[in-house]
C-alpha cells in the first residue's frame, strides 16, 4: 500500500525521485533492490550487525530499521560514494592499508559508521571511545585487531 | 513485512484526530522505529496503519532552571551531546549509552522506548530512581504520569486511546548510577540492571531493577536501608540482601535466577560507589 505520492531522496549526490515506493518498504531495500546499491549489506536485518550503516544527511543510519519513505528529502549516502569526501576516502584507504577485512562483508557498515564518527567529532575523538562507538558493527572473522589499526590509522588522518 | 498505510501529520492536533478516529483499524505509533519495524517486519505486530511522529514539534531538550525536560521524538544520540547532563543526571547519559549502537541511537527516541515499555529498556530504571513525569497529550487534553504508574507490563502503558507521549520531566538532578550486565558489553540487551539515585530534596535514594520480567521496577524496601548521602558499607550489604531475595529475580532465555541473584548485590554496591563520588564517575 502507498500514499501514492513520489519520494524524493538524494542518493550519493543524485535526487532521485520514486513513484511507486510502498509505505513499509525498508531503506535497506530501496537501495539495494530499487536502485542497486549492492555496496550495503543486510546482515541481521534486527539492529545488531551494523552491516546496513549508511548516512542519512550525515548521520549514521541502520536502513533496517528506517523506512524509506522516514527520510524523505535528506541527503544519503552509501558505500559506493563514501570516498569522495575526504574523511570517508581516509577510512577506506586506512581499511585497505590494514588489511582489515577478511570477507568484507562487514566493511560497508564498518567504513560507513567510522566516516560518520570521524565527520561528528573528527581527530579529536579519543581513540577508546571511537572504538567503544563502534560496537553497534559486528565482524566475525578479523577478530577486530585489524579493524582496530584502521580506525587508528583512519582518525590520524582524517582532514 | 504485511502491507500497511503510513501517515505523517503535520501537526499535534492532527496527529490525535487521526488515532482517534477508526478505531477498527489496527494502528501502531511510529518514532524512531527501531523497536517497531522489527516487531512489524518479523510479523510480531499487525497494523494496517502506521502514523509517524517525524514532523511533530517534539525533538527538544530544555532545562528551565535544573528542571530538564526532553521532547518523546527527540533522538536518544542528542542527548548524549548536552554538557549537562553527565553532571546533573549521570544514570541518564549511561543509560542511554547502552541502547543498542551510535547509529541506532540516530533514530531511537525517549518516547518510543517508554511508549514500548520492554522489560529489558535500559531508560526505565532510570526514569524511575529520577521519578520522571511522563507528559501525554491527547483528545481530553494534557496529563502527567509518573512513570512508575506509566509503564505496566511488557508492551503495556497507561496511554489511552489516541494518546501520544510528548515529553518526559526530571524534577530535579540527582547523584546517579545506571549499570548492566550483558553476554555482549556493546550493542546487546541487559541480563540484569541497576539504577540507583539520591534524591537532595527528600534525603532518600531509590533503586530500580531492570532487566527481569515483566517490567523495570522500583524496590523501595532495598532503598530503605541505604540511608543518607553516602551510605556505610553495612547498608550497603543488607540493601544488596534484599534485591537479592527479590522475586524477580526469576530464571529466562538470558540469565538463571541463581546468576542474577549473585550477580544483583554486586551490581548495586557498584552503582552506590559510582554515584556517592564527588562528580560521579569518570567518563
Amino acid at each position: 500500500m502507498s500514499e501514492g505520492r513520489p519520494v524524493h531522496l538524494t542518493v550519493n549526490g543524485t535526487a532521485t525521485s520514486m513513484d511507486e515506493l510502498p509505505d513499509d518498504e525498508l531503506l535497506l531495500d530501496t537501495l539495494r533492490w530499487r536502485l542497486g546499491l549492492k555496496g550495503t549489506k543486510e546482515g541481521c536485518r534486527t539492529g545488531d550487525c551494523g552491516a546496513c550503516t549508511v548516512l542519512v544527511d550525515g548521520e549514521t543510519t541502520l536502513s533496517c530499521l528506517t523506512l524509506a519513505r522516514e527520510v524523505e528529502g535528506t541527503s544519503i549516502t552509501t558505500v559506493e560514494a563514501v570516498a569522495r569526501d575526504p574523511v570517508g576516502g581516509a577510512v577506506v584507504a586506512a581499511f585497505a592499508e590494514s588489511g582489515a577485512l577478511q570477507c568484507g562483508y562487514c566493511t560497508p557498515g564498518f567504513v560507513m559508521a567510522l566516516t560518520g564518527l570521524l565527520k561528528e567529532g573528527g581527530r579529536e575523538t579519543p581513540l577508546p571511545r571511537l572504538l567503544a562507538e563502534l560496537g553497534g558493527n559486528l565482524c566475525r572473522c578479523t577478530g577486530y585487531a585489524a579493524i582496530a589499526r584502521a580506525v587508528e590509522l583512519a582518525r590520524a588522518r582524517a582532514p | 513485512m504485511a502491507p500497511f498505510v503510513l501517515v505523517t501529520p503535520e501537526t499535534v492536533e492532527e496527529a490525535i484526530r487521526e488515532l482517534a478516529r477508526d478505531a477498527r483499524t489496527p494502528t501502531a505509533v511510529l518514532a524512531g522505529g527501531t523497536d517497531l519495524l522489527l516487531d512489524l517486519d518479523e510479523g510480531r505486530l499487525e497494523a494496517d496503519r502506521v502514523v509517524s511522529l517525524r514532523r511533530l514539534p517534539w525533538r527538544t531538550l530544555s532545562w528551565d532552571g535544573s528542571v530538564l525536560t526532553i521532547g518523546s521524538t527527540l533522538p536518544l544520540r542528542a542527548l548524549e551531546a548536552d554538557p549537562s547532563l553527565a553532571l546533573r543526571h549521570p544514570a541518564l547519559l549511561d543509560a542511554v549509552r547502552a541502547v543498542g549502537g551510535v547509529a541506532l541511537r540516530h533514530r531511537a527516541t525517549v518516547g518510543g522506548n517508554l511508549g514500548r515499555s520492554a522489560p529489558a529498556s535500559d531508560l526505565v530504571p532510570v526514569l524511575l530512581v529520577l521519578d520522571a513525569e511522563v507528559e501525554v497529550v491527547g483528545p481530553s487534553g494534557l496529563r502527567s504520569v509518573e512513570v512508575d504508574r506509566f509503564v505496566r507490563a511488557s508492551r503495556e502503558t497507561a496511554l489511552a486511546r489516541a494518546e501520544l507521549i510528548r515529553s518526559v520531566r526530571f524534577p530535579e538532578p540527582r547523584p546517579s548510577a545506571y549499570l548492566w550486565q550483558r553476554v555482549r558489553p556493546a550493542n546487546d540487551i541487559s541480563q540484569l540492571s541497576v539504577a540507583v539515585a539520591f534524591s537532595p530534596s527528600d534525603r532518600r535514594w531509590r533503586i530500580a531493577l531492570g532487566g527481569v520480567p515483566p517490567r523495570p521496577l522500583l524496590v523501595p524496601e532495598a532503598a530503605a536501608a541505604l540511608g543518607g548521602p553516602v551510605p556505610e558499607e553495612i547498608e550497603v550489604r543488607e540493601a544488596a540482601a534484599v534485591m537479592a531475595a527479590h522475586r524477580s529475580l526469576v530464571r529466562d532465555r538470558r540469565a538463571s535466577d541463581e546468576y542474577r541473584r549473585k550477580l544483583v548485590g554486586v551490581l548495586l554496591a557498584r552503582a552506590v560507589r559510582a554515584a556517592t563520588r564527588i562528580g560521579g564517575p569518570p567518563r
